[in-house]
């Protein structure tokens, strides 16, 4: 570590032990939207303000231009501050940005990076009810009428589109050819007539995600990403983005979940169970292994030198890993684990309230590609192995 | 300053140069080179040189340089004492000894001293005398010394293999690709021997050639670890059944996906922790993950080649062997996740 780095530290840590909201955790608890939304909003705009929202986040964009050690050195502190986690503003900050940089027009970039750093909130809206791991094959329609698309159809696990403005959306512009072919990539205000949105509650008591529903709504040309019928190399960039660049923040938070294990052994009395200490010993390497890889993802981002299926290698990681460390922790917690304690809105699956948290490990191994998909693209694209044959017929009736 | 390397961009060349003439080696000589054949090009084109700091004429590419080599040589399943050599070349270059760059210039000029791969238990009694076993000693038999260190650290030494007092004996193990010995010491007065340090001195170069050690273990097996999971893949993808190459069977492809994950995972940590600030608290984990995550390819891979990889002929086993061998060697297999979880819970 560089002097600065280490100034960057002091001041950072400096920072959040001024700001970072107390007992955030118990007011979280099975808290009510409107408080949910409440912290979470008066805290993102503090770290707006301090720069620290956005060390991912380009040169020349407020925040932003950080080198790796210096993004290191922010998340590695906020993990280690417990400060929350910014879930409402996932989704603008990781995938609308990064989409934006990578795909978008200047005009874009100028609209909607400012409304982001003011607190506008975006949801994803990929998957559809028949569409999850063959993302390619979804069927909400965009049809264009002049310099508008008009959209029907219905998106399903999106997460916080019932808190979002605006929503990253992928419908189909054309049936014919292959299904890649047909998508494109559009931003859509979700105050739009027409849309509607149901929350789904989950089993976690929490209501994370949502579907949406699109009735002839409108949405300009000039909210296109990319071209028409380019969606797909659109999407992958999102992807890309949530698969690999969130790990860096998450790995460390993982990193400083430990701390909850240890706490989990002490409280359980358990720090002498040698069979304990040994699968805490074997998980550490894991944990520490993933923030490398997460680490070395950011550097190849940097440096330009991503290959296909690196953020997957990142992805499918940490999902191993983060199963193994909240198995552990359930497993110790032993009986006073399965007594239910709620949800906790904006903690990541580090709150020590182990039966929670493992259920919340499976976003990791499910959302953005499950594991199985991620083992398809490391498989196909990094080990050059082949795909699977494509001439299977459904059974009539079938669709 | 390239970040990926975190070295100067003239030692990067280095690396890559050094790097390179490991690889040329090791394909001439193809899997499982002959010893001599990779331990004569060892001191020829300089490898034993790299970790050696510049004010000692070495080229002080430190464990950047290491990490590549032994890496390479894992590829290799290299049957040459370079790990060993290197752990003696680095804890002379600690040392104080008065004639240090005359022990260097032969140790770099091909004279092997070896050193235990393993922990062994040597004792010092009160009439200043050595007693005990070092173990899994790396081709004793054409070294002339061995590197070793008492229990409690408080002494290291280099000790002469030819002198009463002193036996040494093969100890085959079911990996074929390298040769251990047991090196028996039997009252050895201490004062015949060359001493490198005593008390604390002696404990920190100890503490930082247990560090080397598994790091090189490390380096090793994520070699081993890559060359087999590729060999793997090709096999997958040669072997045909059921009209289709094997490699098309998807429940095949999850489990190469895994492997690559786990060869992934534990190189990014072996360089993160190489190039951390406090490399040796982190020595153990990265030795421990790289060493069980090459054991389980190797099992894995073991399985995906078929009956063929039961065969002697195929070079599968070798592999394997190798890396269940890898787990216990350095601190003992069974000790690292202790040995992890307790100085976790000691720092928090
Ligand atoms: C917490 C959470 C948040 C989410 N947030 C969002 C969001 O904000 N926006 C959004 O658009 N989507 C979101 N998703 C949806 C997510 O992307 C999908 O759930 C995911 O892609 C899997 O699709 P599916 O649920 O239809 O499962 P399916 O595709 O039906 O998969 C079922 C099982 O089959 C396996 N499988 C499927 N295809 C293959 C194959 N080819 N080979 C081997 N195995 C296969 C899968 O791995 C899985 O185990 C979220 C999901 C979760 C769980």
């Amino acid at each position: 570590m560089t002097a600065e780095t280490e100034t960057l530290r002091a001041e950072t840590r400096a920072w959040l032990s001024r700001n970072t909201p107390a007992e955030w955790r118990q007011a979280m608890t099975n808290a009510e939207q409107e408080r949910f939304v409440e912290v979470q909003k008066d805290w993102f705009g503090k770290l707006v303000e301090a720069g620290y929202a956005t060390p991912h986040w380009p040169e020349g964009w407020p925040g932003g231009g950080r080198s790796l050690a210096e993004q290191k050195v922010i998340f590695e502190e906020v993990a280690r501050a417990d400060a929350p986690r910014l879930i409402l503003y996932f989704v603008a900050l990781y995938h609308a940005a990064c989409t934006l940089f990578e795909c978008g027009s200047d005009a874009q970039r100028d609209k909607y990076l400012p409304g982001i750093l003011k607190g506008e909130i975006w949801c994803q809206g990929f998957s559809e009810p028949n569409a999850g791991s063959d993302l390619a094959s979804l069927k909400t329609r965009a049809e264009r009428k002049g310099d508008k698309y008009i959209i029907n159809g219905q998106k399903t696990w999106s997460t916080m589109a019932q808190y979002a403005d605006r929503c990253l959306l992928l419908a189909r512009t054309d049936k014919s050819g292959v299904p890649q072919a047909g998508l494109t990539y559009l931003l859509l205000d979700m105050k739009s007539k027409g849309v509607s949105v149901r929350p789904i509650s989950q089993i976690t008591g929490d209501d994370e995600f949502a579907e949406i529903f699109f009735d002839d709504v409108e949405v300009s040309i000039d909210d296109r990403v990319g071209e028409e019928g380019a969606g797909w190399a659109v999407a992958q960039a999102t992807l890309a983005s949530e698969r690999g660049l969130t790990l860096v923040e998450l790995t460390q938070r993982m990193r400083y979940g430990l701390s909850m294990l240890a706490q989990t052994m002490k409280d359980q009395q358990r720090t002498s169970d040698s069979a304990i200490l040994r699968d805490l010993g074997a998980l550490i390497p894991k944990v520490d292994a993933a923030c490398a890889l997460a680490d070395q993802y950011l550097q190849k981002r940097i440096s330009d030198t991503e290959q296909a299926g690196d953020a997957s290698i990142v992805k499918l990681y940490y999902a191993q890993t983060l199963r193994e460390f909240v198995a552990l922790g359930q497993r110790i917690s032993g009986l006073e684990g399965q007594y239910h304690a709620g949800f906790m809105r904006g903690a990541t699956q580090e709150t020590g309230n182990w039966t929670l948290d493992f259920m919340n490990s499976y976003n990791w191994s499910i959302a953005g590609g499950s594991n199985e998909i991620q083992r398809n693209i490391i498989a196909e694209r990094m080990l050059g192995m082949p795909r699977e044959p494509k001439n299977w017929q459904l059974a009539e009736g079938q669709s | 300053m390239s970040h990926q390397t975190g070295v100067s961009d003239e030692s990067g060349e280095l690396l890559t140069q050094l790097r390179d003439s490991v690889r040329q080696v090791i394909e001439g000589t193809g899997l499982l080179g002959a010893e001599d054949h990779i331990w004569k090009p060892s001191v020829e084109l300089g490898w034993l040189l790299n970790a050696v700091p510049e004010e000692l004429d070495g080229l002080g590419l430190g464990n950047t340089g290491t990490h590549a080599i032994h890496l390479e040589l894992g590829k290799g399943l290299s049957g040459a004492p370079y790990l060993p050599a290197t752990l003696a070349i680095d804890a002379l270059c600690q040392s104080t000894l008065s004639d240090k760059s005359s022990w260097l210039e032969r140790l770099t000029g091909g004279e092997l001293v070896t050193a235990p791969l393993a922990d062994g238990d040597l004792t010092l009694d009160d009439s200043q005398n050595l007693d005990g076993t070092l173990t899994a000693v790396q081709s004793a038999d054409i070294a002339s010394h061995v590197l070793a260190w008492t229990n409690n650290a408080e002494q290291l030494l280099i000790i002469a293999l030819d002198q009463s007092g002193l036996e040494w004996q093969e100890r085959k193990t079911w990996d074929e690709t390298r040769r251990f010995y047991d090196v028996n010491l039997n009252a050895l007065p201490l004062a015949k021997q060359t001493r490198l340090a005593q008390g604390s001195q002696a404990k920190d170069i100890v503490t930082r050639l247990l560090a080397q050690r598994d790091f090189a273990l490390a380096a090793d097996a994520v070699g081993g670890a890559t060359a087999l999971l590729a060999m793997t893949v090709d096999h997958l993808q040669t072997r045909v059944q059921f009209r289709r190459p094997l490699a098309m069977f998807q429940a095949l492809k999850h489990r190469c996906a895994d492997m690559k994950a786990l060869t992934a995972a534990s190189e990014a940590m072996l360089f993160d922790a190489l190039h951390s600030a406090a490399p040796e608290q982190k020595a153990t984990a990265a030795k421990h993950l790289a060493c069980t995550s090459f054991a389980k390819v190797a099992e894995e891979s073991l399985q995906l080649h078929g009956g063929i990889g039961m065969a002697a002929e195929h070079p599968c086993h070798l592999f394997l062997k190798r890396a269940l061998l890898n787990v216990h060697l350095g601190r003992g297999g069974d000790m690292y996740e202790q040995l992890i979880a307790e100085a976790f819970l000691t720092g928090t």
